[in-house]
């Protein structure tokens, strides 16, 4: 309301000739806002965001599945060496440094990613090389038919003390 | 008469040259006058402007490997199809099964050429001191025509859709998403949200405009090629021609004052 | 014993001959010059020519050519390589550090032997020089390897054309300042004729257009550019580049986070770029080369294009391989070679060694604005030293030692090349703090994914 007010005011006390120049370039912004929008597509041809990875017997204990990373770009963990809890969580598998996609090396039990070097625990947890951060878990819940469901729609950063949210993680005991 | 002579003499020759051929001191300069593409350049210049140990050429070359790149541009665009499903085999094919398989070679060489010839045109052009008024502004436009070849070099990067290609694009896309305000992990993105509702997510930020998606696909495929071959080229060329006119109309080609 | 990567083979000792060759001509000419132009040296009492030592250089070379063009049957016993206590020297000595500071000091020595470099004979020597050790690396297997990658030859030549332009300019530069501290026109002046367009210039282009697109097809029959395996987003290639020219830019990004390295540096780069000649205020050395009128725009200029991005991109593309590691020049590229890449903040010494307590946190379920402020508490000296850098600096450096360029240049055109100038060395500054105290971020707030 105090904005139209305002605009109208002003508008009073421009001539005509500013009003028609105030007028086109408001125009000509809306119109650029526009087509910067039309760049953005509205309907992707991109894997669902959520889908079923089996029960969660599929995933035995200080594992880490390579299973869906080809398909869907997550890791499934299983694991206890997360503040001691026996946890089941999906990790993405992009790097935080520059979203390449790292390796789970299981003689040095850790994830190394091959463009810089960052290096991350099976818990996700950064300690090598530029990664800024951990890597990021993606929704994980059971299903109503008892099986496992990723939600990659959902993302949970460590540093921002996401990872106790209870969708970012299934009890390990379950398996 | 000698059949030359017949030619130069009939009307089609003359309607297209309107001057004897440029062999005396008068016709050299009328045929600069008279001919569009000869027109670019000056009548008469002083004897240090062509001088090679001070110009070094590498505008003149960068202008030609442009057309280089245009023409077989062009030329590959008769083969090739920005998808996922020809994109690589397309490639393939213009080496193996295409006859005179060495146009993508030549687009290639060109290019990184081209890369090259152009920094070297800027460090000429500094180290004369060239872009002192009045050439400022020109300089300028050079920066952006030097940003606009990057660019081109960068787009052609991904559509042999080859690991090479793909990974040196999601590793320089992937700075986009570090955009301070405008990428969803850039500095401050957090704070454009409404009432909660974050406007920069990864399905809305520098990198998905980029990219037409949330990573390099079949959308960033043909985003790319047609930045490539019709978006940048048409931007560059309007650049080129207003270079080439700031550098007659700033007083040509620099010189002591 | 058989070599699975043979450092020598009979199409390598064959090419080489051609190098070889190649060089023999090149210096065949340069007798001939050197005949003309060079005096006498004193040898044995004896006054010698100076062109019969090049004469003797080149029938070695000539030798040595056709010792390759012939003798390629049996490459393990062929002796001209590169000797391997040499390769093993160079691959423990290099490292980021020493590679920096070679370039650092050879532009140095560029600018300060100036007038020693631009003499014919030392350019020649230099480029003789260079030649022949790339010819003899190119006896080793693993230089061989990255050096000869079809995307990588135009960087190759690029470092040729680059150095005699470099040389080419200097030796023009020395020439003119030269001639104005004698008080003669400069040498361009002299040649002030006007010629017409129609042919001279018309026909150079064509010429040159011609000479082009000679090299262009030559290059496209003798190396096929490259492809490899269909793009696959699952498998990740090790080490994966960026293309060669953005090199430099993939180099800092193991010092500076994305958003630092990939979009606030190098849009410093096109800004300052942009803004130079709106900052620069010396109107002497318009339209001509010189290095003494303009010390202080060329010296910047130069380093920002010699060892920031040249340099660079040479490291990033020659001597680093899988995780981004270091190899020297002839080092095997070990995808398990191991390197210890534990950094720590600033925030982190100052809490645990300085302070020796754990560092803030808030308190769990603590509103947003204690969790700022407890963010600011834990990287406060980080902060500091950052705003100080960009905000205390410009105007020490306007009282100090850019005082003259202050008074002239005047408030605004002063403060956009101060902070130019403070990007251009926030790249360096982060680099040696890096190498000298393992230092990974000067501010390390991953909440924000504001890391400097």
């Amino acid at each position: 309301m105090l904005i139209i007010i305002g605009v109208c005011i002003w508008g009073a006390l421009l001539s005509p000739f500013a009003m028609a120049w105030t007028a086109l370039a408001g125009v000509t912004g809306i119109a650029t806002l526009g087509t910067a929008r039309f760049m953005f597509p509205n309907v992707l041809v991109e894997p669902p965001s959520k889908f079923k990875i089996g029960p969660a017997s599929d995933y035995p204990l200080n594992a880490v599945s390579n299973k869906w990373k080809d398909q869907f770009g997550v890791w499934i963990v299983h694991t206890d060496q997360y503040e001691g809890k026996d946890l089941i969580y999906a990790l993405s598998t992009v790097c935080t440094h520059l979203g390449c996609t790292p390796s789970w090396l299981d003689g040095e039990q850790k994830f190394k990613c091959p463009c810089h070097g960052s290096g991350f625990y099976i818990t996700g947890v950064n300690f090598e090389g530029p990664a800024p951060r951990p890597l990021e878990r993606v929704g994980l819940r059971i299903a109503e038919d008892g099986m496992l469901e990723v939600d990659k729609s959902m993302k949970f950063q460590e540093e921002m003390g996401q990872w106790v949210d209870a969708t970012s993680f299934v009890d390990g005991s379950l398996a | 008469m000698s059949v030359g002579d017949y030619i130069r003499g009939s009307q089609i020759w003359k309607s297209i040259f309107r001057h004897p051929a440029p062999v005396d001191r008068r016709n050299r300069v009328v045929v600069m006058l008279t001919n569009f593409f000869l027109h670019l350049h000056p009548v008469s210049i002083k004897q240090q402007g062509i001088a090679l140990s001070y110009t070094w050429c590498m505008g003149g070359i960068t202008f030609f490997l442009f057309l280089v790149e245009t023409i077989t541009g062009v030329l590959l665009m008769f083969y090739y199809r920005p998808t996922l499903q020809f994109a690589f085999n397309d490639i393939l094919a213009l080496r193996d099964v295409t006859t005179l398989g060495i146009m993508r070679e030549i687009h290639r060489w060109a290019a990184h050429a081209m890369v090259i010839t152009v920094w070297l045109h800027m460090y000429r052009v500094f180290l004369t001191g060239s872009y002192k008024p009045p050439r400022e502004f020109n300089w300028v436009i050079g920066v952006l025509l030097l940003v606009l070849t990057l660019l081109l070099s960068f787009t052609g990067y991904l559509l042999p859709w080859d690991q090479l290609a793909i990974w040196a694009i999601t590793v320089g896309s992937n700075m986009a998403r570090a955009t301070p305000f405008l990428g969803y992990e850039g500095p401050g993105a957090q704070l454009l949200n409404i009432g909660g509702f974050d406007l920069i997510t990864n399905g809305s930020d520098a990198r998905f405009l980029l990219l037409g998606g949330r990573f390099v696909g079949e959308a960033t495929l043909n985003r790319f090629y047609i930045l490539h071959c019709v978006a940048i080229p048409l931007v560059v060329a309007l650049l080129i021609a207003i270079h080439f006119w700031r550098v007659r109309k700033d007083g040509g080609i620099s010189q002591p004052l | 014993m058989l070599e699975h990567h043979p450092d020598l083979t009979a199409s390598v000792i064959y090419g080489l001959g051609w190098l070889y060759l190649l060089l023999f001509l090149m210096n065949c000419a340069w007798v001939w010059r050197s005949y003309h132009q060079d005096g006498e040296v004193k040898l044995f009492g004896q006054g010698v020519p100076v062109a019969s030592i090049w004469a003797l250089y080149a029938a070695m070379l000539g030798m040595i050519s056709t010792a390759h063009l012939t003798g390629s049957n049996n490459p393990q016993m062929f002796l001209l390589r590169m000797p391997d206590a040499f390769k093993s020297a160079v691959d423990s000595l290099s490292g980021p550090v020493s590679f920096f500071s070679l370039s650092v000091g050879l532009f140095v020595a560029v600018i300060l032997l100036r007038e020693w470099i631009v003499k014919p004979t030392v350019g020649w020597v230099l480029l003789n020089a260079s030649l022949i050790f790339l010819a003899l690396s190119m006896t080793d297997y693993d230089f061989r390897q990255i050096v000869g990658k079809p995307d990588n030859v135009p960087i190759v030549a690029m470092l040729f054309i680059c150095a005699y332009f470099t040389w080419l300019s200097f030796a023009c530069a020395v020439e003119n300042d030269k001639r104005k501290a004698a008080g003669k026109p400069l040498y361009s002046q002299e040649k002030n004729d006007k010629i017409l367009v129609w042919p001279d210039l018309v026909y150079s282009e064509l010429i040159c257009m011609v000479l082009v697109t000679a090299l262009l097809v030559a290059w496209g029959i003798v190396l096929q550019a490259p492809l490899e395996e269909p793009a696959s987003s699952a498998k990740t290639p090790n080490p994966s580049k960026a293309p060669w020219y953005f090199l430099g830019l993939q180099e800092m990004l193991v010092y500076y986070d994305p958003w630092m390295a990939g979009v606030v540096l190098p849009s410093m780069i096109l800004v300052g770029l942009m803004a130079i000649p709106y900052i620069d205020f010396n109107k002497l050395g318009n339209g001509y080369y010189t290095f003494n009128e303009r010390k202080f725009a060329i010296s910047t200029f130069l380093f920002g294009f010699l060892p920031l991005w040249v340099a660079m991109i040479v490291l990033g593309t020659f001597l680093r391989g899988p995780n981004w590691n270091f190899f020297g020049p002839y080092e095997y590229w070990d995808v398990h070679k191991l390197e210890l890449l534990n950094n720590v903040n600033i925030s982190e010494w100052f809490w645990y060694k300085v302070m020796n307590t754990k560092m803030p946190v808030a308190p769990a379920g603590s509103d947003q604005a204690t969790q700022i402020g407890y963010i600011l508490l834990r990287e406060w000296l980080g902060l500091v030293i950052t705003v100080a850098y960009l905000a205390v600096l410009p105007p020490l450096m306007a009282v100090t030692v850019f005082r003259k360029f202050f008074v002239r240049m005047g408030f605004l055109r002063f403060m956009v090349l101060s902070n130019l100038i403070l990007f251009m060395a926030s790249l360096p500054i982060k680099m040696v703090l890096r190498w000298s105290f393992n230092l990974k971020y000067i501010v390390a707030i991953p909440e924000w994914f504001f890391n400097i």
